[in-house]
């Protein structure tokens, strides 16, 4: 693994050296919780509502007693596929309601591919609120102070990665912080607004043409922050400020974190283009752009697979150690679609406008397009996560988690028969986790073919039980559990039937 | 070279760390027991080191020659709002870990451009005055770097840290016109992206 310095060694020598950091209060989350081999937690939101009865829980016509009025699949779109439990809709349309735009989607190709590490769980949320339920599909409803999993999980192994917690996917519930104050700052998420542009954010020095020397910038940093800063009057009268404090604690060891690891280099995704002239301005893209590039070529125009090649970066490098992307809310076309008479072409529409939330107006049709978006970048990720030795023959990927998390599900009812209708929010759907941690290969819950809706499982076994509705609390804790989250003192449940050694 | 500068960054720190210790605990004058100040956000930043240094707004900092600092790289990271694009509504509650290295980069930025541009135009120079770094040129930099960028005047023992760090830039034992040079840019760094400018 690529993660070269220590933030414990340098606090060591700091506090050794009668530098007092912690007794100043500048080196607030200095101590975190011992790392132990770091595990790594890809959260892949499925922005408004991804449907597990649309996927891998869907429910043959067949099967109904009311097919017809419930959103139940003609038996010919729904595959099997050899002994694994799950589900899949492998399904095409000239349409997206009334958008023309044809597409073909499949499912099927991802559970035969990952089947072995898919783990669905069944659940039932608390909000149809957009915001509120991602929060919640992160945070099990406040189920431990607050925290969101990947706060978690960085608090869990962060320490030693230069930026722990890195958010790819903005202005969502998914990456709002969580509400547990008291965690070391490297905890939470860091934004990322815009992943080409992103990475010359991480030096200070690298590529401003023109500058004074390296040696010198670094000379006049020091000069500002034991000079400068610490006689001004200004310092005198705001020193007991929260943000002057956070400031210069910034200023000092994750500073020197960030830029040691040379991670504008690394993590640029661009080559050398006359978009993004890197060559004329000293700098170049990473080692493994070739190689990203290459799994997600639409970087430049689909913002998620943007987001997707940099999250492996991230990871790679061992810059973080928990990523969260997922589709935005703006539609996305291929390039130099238009819009003809005959519509916009197949394939011409990559992401529908609000994502699976166009479910209002086209359910099915979103359903299959969206989930087929989502798992194409989910296996392309595994697969570059594969490909990739972390230690001792072990791959990234066998320390690593997709958690498709998502808000809510979709209502059930259709109009008699019909393939094309709208579809609300509904509290009741499940989720889809994929590691080699969870218990792959197993569905957790059942689905009633009468109603569509999913019920839930006993926490140890794994039992179905229905009747019963496993919640927010529950799922979290079980992922937590099985990313090997130190959970002493949380009071969570233990979900045993979650784990790989279940 | 690379690795020698990323040593130097951590030794800085273990230096600040035994600077700061003492002076949080000693520091003199009015400390305000309520201090409420306001991070300068980058949209803020970028117009006042415009005017600061007579550069156009629009031309101040560019990533990549095309990129303007601000609106198109690290927008989020120095504090504003992206809407439409990225339905973030709210400026982030607290810097985040790349702010500091990003503000740092764009006063760089600032001061470079302000100095090649004296250089190139010294008749009307800014910052980066012509004529041999004489004590006198020196200590007029020095106050015009504080007139220019916190708008106050300078006073002595702060102009003599400025002129303390001269000797530190002509330890390098570059000839004295890229001393001079460089100590302008630096100073300038030094001053645009201190605790006074940036917040307020």
């Amino acid at each position: 693994m690529n993660s070269s310095w220590s933030r414990r060694k340098f606090l060591e020598r700091s506090l050794s050296a009668g530098g007092a950091l912690m007794a100043a209060g500048l080196g607030q989350g200095a101590f975190a919780q011992t790392a132990s081999d770091p595990r790594f937690l890809i959260v892949l939101s499925g922005t408004g509502g991804a449907s597990i009865v649309d996927s891998f829980l869907a429910v043959r016509e067949s099967e109904s007693v009311t097919p017809k009025e419930v959103n139940a699949y003609p038996d010919s779109l729904v595959q099997s596929i050899g002994n694994l439990p799950f589900r899949a809709i492998d399904f095409s349309s000239e349409r997206i309601g009334a958008i023309p735009a044809s597409f073909t989607a499949n499912q099927s190709n991802f559970v035969k591919k990952h089947g072995q590490d898919m783990m669905v769980v069944t659940h039932t949320g608390t909000s149809v609120n957009h915001r509120v339920a991602e929060q919640r599909s992160v945070n099990g409803n406040a189920a431990w102070k607050g925290r969101t999993l990947q706060e978690a999980v960085a608090l869990q192994y962060g320490q030693g990665h230069p930026i722990p917690n890195v958010h790819l996917v903005n202005g969502t519930g998914f990456t709002e912080r969580g509400t547990d104050d008291h965690l070391p700052s490297y905890a939470y998420g860091e934004h990322v607004s815009v992943p080409n542009l992103w990475p010359l954010s991480l030096d200070g020095h690298k590529g401003v043409d023109g500058a004074p020397s390296r040696e010198l910038f670094e000379k006049a940093r020091a000069f500002r922050n034991q000079q400068f800063d610490p006689r001004s009057d200004f310092y005198a009268v705001f020193k007991k400020s929260d943000r002057v404090r956070r400031w210069l604690e910034l200023r000092g060891d994750p500073l020197c974190g960030v830029e040691a690891q040379d991670l504008i280099t690394k993590l640029m995704v661009f080559p050398d283009s006359e978009k993004m002239p890197l060559a004329a301005h000293g700098l170049r893209g990473s080692e493994l752009g070739e190689k990203v590039r290459s799994a997600f070529p639409r970087y430049e125009i689909d913002p998620l697979e943007s987001q997707a090649a940099l999250a492996f970066l991230l990871l790679r490098y061992g810059v973080a150690v928990t990523v969260t992307l997922g589709a935005e809310g703006g539609a996305v076309f291929k390039p130099g679609v238009t819009l003809k008479e005959s519509g916009l072409g197949k394939g011409g529409m990559i992401n529908t406008p609000i994502a699976f939330d166009f479910s209002h107006q086209a359910h099915r049709e979103t359903q299959a397009l969206m989930w087929d978006r989502t798992l194409s970048v989910a296996d392309r990720l595994i697969t570059l996560l594969k490909g990739e030795e972390f230690r001792s023959g072990q791959s990234y990927w066998d320390r690593s988690m997709i958690y498709i998390a998502t808000e809510f599900g979709r209502t059930r009812r259709r109009p008699e028969g019909a393939m094309s209708f709208g579809s609300g929010h509904d509290l009741n759907n499940g989720s889809l986790i994929i590691s080699p941690m969870a218990n792959g290969g197993k569905v957790l819950g059942r689905v009633d073919p009468n109603t569509i809706l999913t019920y839930g499982f006993d926490p140890q076994t794994g039992r179905p039980e229905p009747g019963r509705h496993m919640t927010e609390a529950e799922i979290y804790s079980g992922i937590a559990q099985a990313m090997g989250v130190d959970l002493s003192g949380s009071g969570l449940p233990d979900m045993r039937a979650m784990r790989s050694s279940a | 070279m690379e690795d020698r500068n990323r040593k130097r960054c951590w030794f800085a720190v273990l230096m600040m760390t035994a600077i700061w210790t003492p002076l949080i605990a000693q520091t003199p004058g009015a400390t305000s027991s309520d201090p409420r100040i306001k991070f300068k956000d980058g949209a803020r930043y970028l117009r006042d080191l415009s005017t600061a240094l007579q550069i156009p707004r629009e031309s101040i900092c560019k990533e990549l020659g095309q990129y303007d600092c601000y609106t198109d790289a690290f927008r989020i990271v120095l504090g504003g709002v992206e809407p439409y694009g990225n339905a973030i509504v709210e400026p982030l509650e607290t810097a985040s870990l790349t702010t500091p290295i990003a503000l740092d980069r764009v006063a760089l930025r600032a001061c470079t451009e302000r100095v090649a541009e004296d250089v190139k135009n010294p008749t009307e120079a800014v910052l980066f005055l012509p004529g041999p770094p004489s004590k006198k040129w020196k200590q007029t930099t020095a106050v015009r770097m504080y007139d220019k960028l916190l708008q106050r005047d300078a006073r002595k023992d702060e102009i003599n840290r400025l002129l303390d760090f001269y000797d530190t830039v002509a330890a390098e034992g570059r000839p004295a016109a890229e001393t001079a040079r460089d100590w302008t840019v630096l100073g300038c760094f030094s001053v645009a992206s201190s605790l006074e400018s940036v917040f307020y």
